[in-house]
């Protein structure tokens, strides 16, 4: 009697509960998140969010390069302390992984334009973290659990998977049974145009074969064939107006007004605006800061801090009823002013300095247009004796010169300077620098350390990338 | 209520109904009284002979005796009079049995007819009848108060009686013989006393219970609520009672623990109102940084979530550390008792959420008697135990140059130079930590009753708190109140319902940014002075924040509704089953928002930065766990052989859900409401957790002495996937009193018994970690980003996860003995230990350019050893004076085995330093748990060095060319400390002179490091006492890089020095804030932890009042300290309390020095 009490107890707990065990745990499907996502939800991130890794470089490039300024003496970026950049390194590969992945979805879906648009930003944006960092994980990169500690890359040959990934997105793109895959809203960069994502894959190779210019593999006429194929106004720009809330820059000006200082300017590229360091001013400068309450434009210098008050206004910032930094600003990826430099330098190192001036000054025009000058501002400024030089007296300083303001902002200008080895005008070393030579690349970050620390090498803020030998 | 009353040395007695024993006579003595002229109304329906008995009884002063088997069959009983005589009422129910009666004196013996040998039905009282002897007699205390509710048994024999309200009982039915007679109360030292019985006698005995010091002997709630004798557990086990968390004194009953409990590494976060403590049993047993080391805690047998209160909801969802533990809802005056069970045999049968250790906390359960009202209260004023010492002698500027509007609070030149240039400039500068603190205070009220009878009781109580911190503006209140229900509805069923429900509503500021804040903020100025006559935040010479103004304005406000039900039911329908099952909910609601002001929009206005243009942010967290319980106990006896067998199932059901509306830029600047927000990002989350278990025990109990039980469990989870969701796993332990069964020990060794347990215990994985997901922008936990003109961002989820994770296995072995000599005068505990955990379930954090930067994995093997030592004395002994000291201490190593394969190091977390000062926590292998890694000071190695891990600090450092130290670079990090004290340990007094009595506790950790960033700060902005130097030249004590002693003499100070050469930011900039070495810290201490002196007024006074007991004492918290630790308390830590990142302790939070005075009276 016992035993059979114990035995019909016993089934009876084991019974009601197996039953609906199985289906009663079949819960961990997460609620919260997707297995697969739209697809033109990766494009929405992978265009937006490339507006960021824009100026999440450019925020780290922009003092090295001296646009930007430290209010607070002896800044870690300004002087060249190592910083680290793990926030950018992360978001960066963060676009990179959502890229990847929508290039795969693309293949399952045969969605040909995404698969183009994919590679297009993966180039772009591998591209700036190996501008900034040399050798980087990309072969192995992406592999979640098979491979979660990916060697480096070697960063020659990286360069050459960005000029692949190009090519590979313009013959995407140009397929025809592309035409028309885009979400046209989802595309923050150019609203689903399949013929001007081409057009920016160009102007995006033509950049990377200019970057060359210190090695044997440089080749002006691939630069120029590039090009050709590449933008024809500042229509054709890559850029993002639109942002969940204030664009990045406005966000600085924003924060700068609430004292979370930002978005200084520097010294130098004051001092290149205005009339101390050429003679005369340049009428972007207004269009880009105000006037300090005492009635001058003046700059940071790097590394010495603010010279007055933070508060008063005693030195030039970003503000936010500025072209670069007012609500509804575009963030630069790639323009047409650029594209008429690197023409420029281009027609100039072939020895056509007549195109090359051409070039020099639709350079100088589309960047004022874009600004939104008056023609005879614009006409004013190009008919300075400085500026209006001739093609004989073309310079490639001087191209430089007025890339420089015209990419203002922009990454790419660091990778100019180091080509020039930082021979600009009066260019000089920091105040209080860590370093007594120019800096020439950033150190890894703390999270690849010490999430990858056995792959990551030891490298001096001075040692040279394999373009700027 | 009756496992607690019936509560015994012997297991059965515990485990089952008390007053169901297969069979006990009760007798009792006094002057005889007539059956026949004793006349009572009496009534029965439906009712047995046993119940008549009892109604007799309860009517007369007469005592029946017999045995259950003689009258259990006599059921269905139905009789009434409005009045008639025992005699008569007896022969009546008797009539049709085969049973009859006896009387002698007040006692009225019930036997089978054919025992009573020739005797007619009726019989006189001094009739001569063959029965066996008994005992009868009363238990009381010290004072002479009576025992109610005290278990008497009789060792060896089945026999077990408890006491009634009055302290008496009586037990027949014995054969002629020596017994011993064991008298068990909880609370009280177990007595045992031989018994000489004789036929037919009933032999008077008395016991005087002594108030227990030492657990030896006493009945602990094991797991699942099982009441056990501490003797009969094969592994250790530490209780801690009211009376003594009483005597702490703390709000939060988790910081009574501190210094009281061997194994246990409490460490209160710190001082803010409502503050989480972080728990520790036995070392970290999981490497998952993300999942929390803290024991389970069960309330009244109903796991109660302590973690998921703390979870930071974003950036923005929580104060981190500042948040409080949901255990911390509870009010310590409801609490009877805590129990801490250490070991994987303990916990075994608690399953997989045990696998930390569990703490059992009993709440107050009403005893039988008279109606009691307590009521207490307490008051206390606070102030921050320790601030870091700071510089007086240089104010605002760099270089040395004096600069109104500097960012840099104290690079300037002196005060003395500043005032020349300045002469609104103070005199002195303030102390800017201390001074930004104020003096906080905490009240407490309680009332609580309980009454009954023992067919019912209850009890209840209310208590209101209320907290100022000692961090301006912050505060915290709670309102508690518990319902405790508890019913013998007959032999075979009693059930009982506990309800425990918590308001608490605290304004919660990050103490982190505070001290951040005044870390930049210029020291000449008062922080105090924070506002404008406009009511906008006061302009400051450093143009930073004001940290005042901020606590006050940036506001976190945590409202929550807690509640925890349970109820039970036993049914015993036979003498040898019981079935209890348990049934709980704990929920709560957790309401949060977050709140600050955007511009007023006046002129000159300062914008604070936190603040920006305003913003509102809703966070709800739902949260309910559901536990089902079902425990069938089956009891048999085989000649000395006591065999237990208990088999359950476990069902937990627990489902989370919060929702975050975050609200940026205000319309109206100061309405907190959503409508009034421009920009809206909202996201939800869901999380739902099953686990179902069936467990068994079989214990066993030879003849008192040896122990053994066997237990088994297996688990079905939710989290892994259905290949892998159920596991098994399974412990055996051993109990062995050797003076029991060694006859010859001298007269002076009271006790000892030698222990040894061997236990598994597996653990799954958090909900939805086997998966790899795509996420909305808006949930994404670091960058939220909304639709943009309806368009929603996607991303892949950081966090990613394998379908192949299974579960991890813990196995643990300990040995121990608990040794009592001098009549219980001095009690020793040793355990040794040892753990190890395999395929830990681990979010591994993985290099961004896998695409995730978690991935959870089987990884890694850890292995935890260490020896736990409780020592109680009580040197004196004296009517008047009394000292009893308790001294634990325990010590801990752990050592990481494995990580995933081709893994070098998980890194568990990372803490910003200047330069290049970064500390991570990582495990590699053959290395600790805790240890930090950072950049050492270089040192002169002759040969090359081949340690990549460890600093040889014997070696001289290394001086470069400029005479300043060498930097190492970030590549190199070595372990500078480990963030978990090797030794643990307290010692505590309590001296009793008649009605005073005085309470002491020490306790200190030992061999314990931490990140001092506050200290990282503390010499970039020139702060630290020690930058004072800054103006000297000295001479570094080390080599060059050749090996020669380095004789350059070298200025400290920045700019140009004395010797023309321009040294830049200056040495505390250039060299000491880059080296991590230099803030990884020692943070052993020693505190006073607790003082107290109470009072008792001579129950002599009160006897003519209605007040029955009162005490008056004062207490003091943390009134001593010895540490050198330059931060703040170096418990602190600026990580959640149960997260494993508390190496890294941030700026922090004092810990609270307080002063209180409490009160007590009784009713």
């Amino acid at each position: 009697m016992k035993k059979i009490t114990i035995r019909i107890s016993v089934l009876f707990v084991l019974v009601l509960f197996f039953g609906s065990c199985k289906k009663y745990l079949d819960i961990n499907e997460n609620p919260n998140a997707a297995v697969e996502p739209p697809i033109a939800g990766l494009l929405a991130h992978g265009t937006n969010a490339s507006a960021y890794t824009t100026f999440k470089v450019s925020n780290i490039t922009s003092y090295y390069v001296q646009y930007l300024a430290s209010p607070t003496k002896g800044n870690d970026l300004d002087t060249y302390n190592i910083t680290d950049e793990s926030s950018t390194w992360s978001y960066n590969y963060d676009v990179l992984t959502d890229m990847h992945a929508m290039r795969d979805f693309a293949i399952n879906k045969n969605l040909v334009a995404y698969e183009g648009v994919a590679d297009i930003l993966t180039a772009y944006n591998l591209h700036l973290n190996l501008n900034l960092w040399g050798d980087i994980p990309y072969s192995q990169a992406f592999q979640g659990v098979t491979n979660f500690i990916p060697k480096l890359d070697d960063q020659k040959s990286l360069y050459d998977t960005c000029i692949t990934l190009l090519d590979r997105g313009i013959v995407e793109l140009s397929d025809p049974a592309g035409d028309g895959q885009l979400s046209s809203s989802s595309d923050f960069i150019h609203g689903g145009d399949n013929a001007a994502w081409i057009k920016t894959a160009y102007l995006l190779k033509a950049r990377l074969l200019n970057q060359i210019t210190k090695t044997s593999a440089y080749d002006p006429a691939a630069v120029l064939t590039a090009l050709t194929n590449s933008y024809e106004s500042n229509d054709d720009d890559a850029q993002v107006t639109l942002f969940d809330g204030s664009g990045p820059w406005t966000q600085v000006a924003i924060n700068n007004a609430l004292l979370l200082l930002d978005g200084w300017l520097s010294s130098y590229f004051v001092g290149v605006t205005n009339d101390s360091l050429y003679g005369y001013y340049d009428p972007r400068l207004p269009v880009i800061t105000n006037k300090t309450t005492d009635g001058f434009y003046r700059g940071t210098q790097n590394g010495a801090g603010h010279s007055g008050s933070t508060t008063d206004q005693g030195e030039s910032v970003l503000p936010e009823d500025k072209w670069y930094s007012e609500p509804g600003a575009p963030l630069l990826i790639a323009t047409y002013a650029e594209a008429k430099f690197m023409e420029s330098e281009a027609q100039f190192r072939s020895g056509h300095k007549p195109e090359a001036y051409t070039a020099y000054l639709a350079g100088i025009t589309a960047n004022m247009k874009k600004l939104n000058l008056a023609d005879s501002s614009i006409t004013n400024y190009i008919s300075l004796p400085a500026v209006a030089v001739g093609s004989g007296n073309l310079t490639l300083t001087l191209i430089m010169k007025e890339k420089y303001i015209a990419c203002f902002l922009m990454p790419v200008t660091w990778d100019d300077m180091r080509r020039f080895d930082y021979a600009y005008k009066q260019f000089q070393l920091p105040a209080n620098a860590n370093l007594d030579e120019f800096i020439r690349r950033i150190d890894y970050p703390t999270i690849e350390f010490s999430t990858n620390g056995k792959n990551v090498p030891n490298v001096k803020l001075t040692d040279h990338l394999w373009w700027d030998q | 209520m009756k496992k607690n009353i019936y509560s015994g040395g012997l297991k059965y007695v515990s485990i089952s109904l008390g007053l169901m024993f297969s069979s006990f006579i009760l007798l009792a003595k006094g002057p005889t009284q007539d059956l026949s002229k004793t006349v009572i109304a009496f009534e029965i329906k439906h009712g047995n002979l046993k119940q008549a008995f009892r109604i007799i009884e309860n009517e007369t002063r007469f005592f029946f005796t017999f045995k259950t088997e003689d009258v259990l069959r006599y059921s269905d009983l139905n009789f009434s009079s409005p009045g008639i005589s025992v005699d008569k009422l007896l022969n009546k129910l008797l009539s049709g049995t085969n049973l009859g009666y006896q009387q002698l004196d007040n006692n009225i013996i019930i036997k089978k007819i054919s025992l009573l040998a020739d005797a007619p039905q009726q019989m006189d009282g001094n009739t001569d009848l063959a029965f066996e002897g008994g005992v009868h007699g009363k238990v009381t205390n010290e004072k002479g108060e009576p025992v109610g509710g005290a278990s008497i048994s009789i060792e060896g024999l089945k026999k077990g009686v408890a006491a009634n309200a009055n302290g008496e009982f009586s037990l027949g039915g014995l054969k002629e013989g020596i017994y011993q007679v064991t008298v068990t109360a909880i609370g009280y030292n177990t007595e045992v006393h031989p018994v000489v019985i004789t036929e037919n006698n009933i032999t008077e005995i008395s016991f005087q219970l002594k108030l227990t010091t030492n657990n030896l002997n006493d009945v602990v709630v094991t797991a699942l609520g099982i009441n056990r004798s501490v003797r009969s557990l094969g592994y250790s086990s530490q209780e801690v009672s009211a009376k003594e968390l009483t005597e702490a004194h703390q709000n939060n009953f988790l910081n009574s623990l501190q210094g009281r409990v061997a194994g246990l590494t409490i460490s209160s976060a710190g001082g803010g109102p409502g503050q989480g403590v972080s728990v520790i049993i036995r070392g970290v047993n999981s490497l998952n940084p993300g999942k929390s080391n803290e024991p389970l805690y069960v309330v009244d047998g109903i796991p109660v979530d302590n973690g998921s209160s703390t979870m930071t909801l974003g950036t923005e969802g929580a104060r981190g550390v500042q948040m409080a533990n949901r255990v911390s809802d509870i009010n310590p005056d409801d609490i009877e008792s805590v129990n801490i069970l250490r070991g994987g045999a303990a916990t075994a049968l608690y399953g997989l959420r045990g696998a930390n250790g569990v703490i059992v906390i009993t709440t107050k359960y009403a005893k039988a008697g008279k109606l009691v009202v307590n009521y207490s209260a307490s008051y206390s004023i606070d102030k921050g135990d320790k601030f870091p010492d700071v510089q007086s002698t240089y104010t605002q500027g760099f270089g040395g140059v004096y600069d109104s509007a500097s960012f840099w609070p104290t690079w300037g030149p002196t005060v003395k130079d500043a005032i020349a240039i300045d002469p609104t400039h103070r005199a002195v500068l303030y102390d800017q930590y201390e001074h930004a603190y104020v003096t906080g205070n905490q009240f407490r009220n309680t009332l609580s009753l309980q009454g009954g009878n023992d067919k019912a009781s209850v009890s209840g109580s209310v208590s209101y708190f209320n907290q100022n911190g000692i961090l301006p503006f912050t505060y915290y209140k709670n309102l508690s109140s518990r319902l405790s229900g508890r019913w013998i509805f007959s032999d075979q069923l009693n059930a009982g319902a506990d309800i425990l429900f918590t308001h608490t509503n605290g304004n919660f500021y990050d103490a982190d940014r505070f001290s951040e804040e005044m870390t930049y903020w210029a020291p000449r100025s008062d922080v105090r002075d924070y506002l404008k006559p406009d009511g906008t935040e006061k302009e400051n010479p450093a143009n930073n924040g004001n940290a005042w103004y901020k606590a006050k304005t940036n506001q976190f406000i945590s409202d929550v509704y807690h509640t925890i039900a349970s109820g039970y039911a036993t049914y015993k329908p036979l003498n040898w089953f019981s079935a209890t099952y348990r049934f709980g909910v704990d929920q709560f609601s957790d309401n949060r928002s977050a709140t600050a002001p955007g511009p007023k929009g006046v002129p000159d206005e300062i914008i604070d930065e936190d603040n920006g243009f305003g913003f509102v942010r809703k966070f709800n967290i739902n949260s309910r766990s559901i536990n089902s319980n079902l425990l069938l106990t089956f009891d048999h006896t085989w000649g000395k052989l006591q065999t237990t067998l208990r088999l359950g199932n476990d069902v937990l059901d627990q489902q989370t859900e919060t929702t975050s509306t975050k609200g940026d830029t205000l319309d109206v600047y100061n309405l907190f409401n959503l409508s009034n927000a421009k920009k809206i990002v909202a996201s939800n989350e869901l999380t739902q957790y099953r686990i179902v278990g069936l467990y068994g025990e079989l214990a066993l109990n030879y003849d008192q002495f040896l122990y053994l039980s066997i237990t088994g469990r297996n688990d079905w989870t939710s989290t892994l996937e259905a290949d892998n969701r159920s596991f098994f796993y399974s412990s055996v332990s051993l109990g062995y009193i050797f003076t029991q069964q060694i006859k010859n020990l001298p007269s002076w060794f009271s006790y000892g018994k030698f222990r040894t347990s061997l236990a598994g215990i597996g653990k799954d994985a958090a909900p939805y970690s086997t998966s790899t997901v795509y996420i909305p922008m808006s949930s994404d936990p670091i960058n939220p980003v909304g639709p943009i003109n309806g368009v929603i961002q996607w991303t892949l989820d950081n966090r990613g996860g394998v379908a192949t994770l299974k579960p991890e296995f813990t196995t643990t072995f300990e040995v121990g003995t608990d040794l009592s000599f001098f009549n219980n005068r001095l009690g020793v505990n040793f355990t040794w230990y040892k753990s190890k955990s395999q395929d830990q379930i681990i979010p591994v954090s993985t290099s961004p350019t896998s695409g995730f930067t978690t991935l959870t994995l089987n990884a890694g093997e850890i292995q935890n050893s260490g020896i736990e030592v409780t020592m109680n004395a009580k040197p004196v002994i004296t009517k008047n004076f009394n000292w009893n000291i308790g001294v634990n201490f325990s010590h801990n190593t752990n050592e990481v085995l494995s990580i995933y394969p081709g893994l070098s190091e998980i890194v568990v977390g990372t803490q910003f330093g200047y330069s290049r000062s970064s500390v991570t926590m990582k495990y590699i292998p053959g290395e600790s748990v805790g240890d930090i890694f950072g950049t050492p000071t270089s040192r002169y190695y002759a040969k090359p060095d081949t340690d990549p891990l460890h600093v040889n600090k014997k070696l001289p450092v290394l001086i470069g060319d400029d005479g300043f130290p060498e930097l190492e670079p970030e590549t190199n990090q070595k372990i500078l400390g480990n963030a978990y004290p090797k030794w643990v340990a307290g010692i505590s007094n309590t001296l009793t002179y008649k009605s005073f009595s005085l309470y002491f506790l020490f306790d200190g950790h030992f061999d314990v490091q931490k990140y001092d960033q506050l200290n990282n700060f503390m010499s970039a902005f020139g702060i630290a006492k020690y930058t004072e130097n800054r103006n000297q030249t000295i001479v570094f004590d080390g080599v060059l890089e050749n090996g020669t002693k380095n004789t350059k003499p070298v200025w400290l100070g920045q700019g140009v020095g004395p010797d023309g050469v321009d040294y830049g930011n200056g040495y505390y900039r250039n060299v000491h804030r880059g080296v991590s070495e230099n803030f990884v810290e020692d943070a052993s201490f020693i505190k006073l932890r607790t003082l107290s002196l109470t009072y008792n007024l001579n129950p002599k006074w009160l006897q003519k009042s209605f007040v029955k007991a009162a005490s008056v004492g004062f207490t003091g918290i943390n009134l001593w300290m010895h540490t050198n630790y330059k931060g703040y308390d170096p418990e602190s830590s600026s990580a959640p309390a149960n997260s494993n990142l508390n190496g890294l302790a941030g700026f922090t939070y004092p810990a609270l020095k307080s002063y209180m005075f409490n009160l007590n009276v009784t009713f």
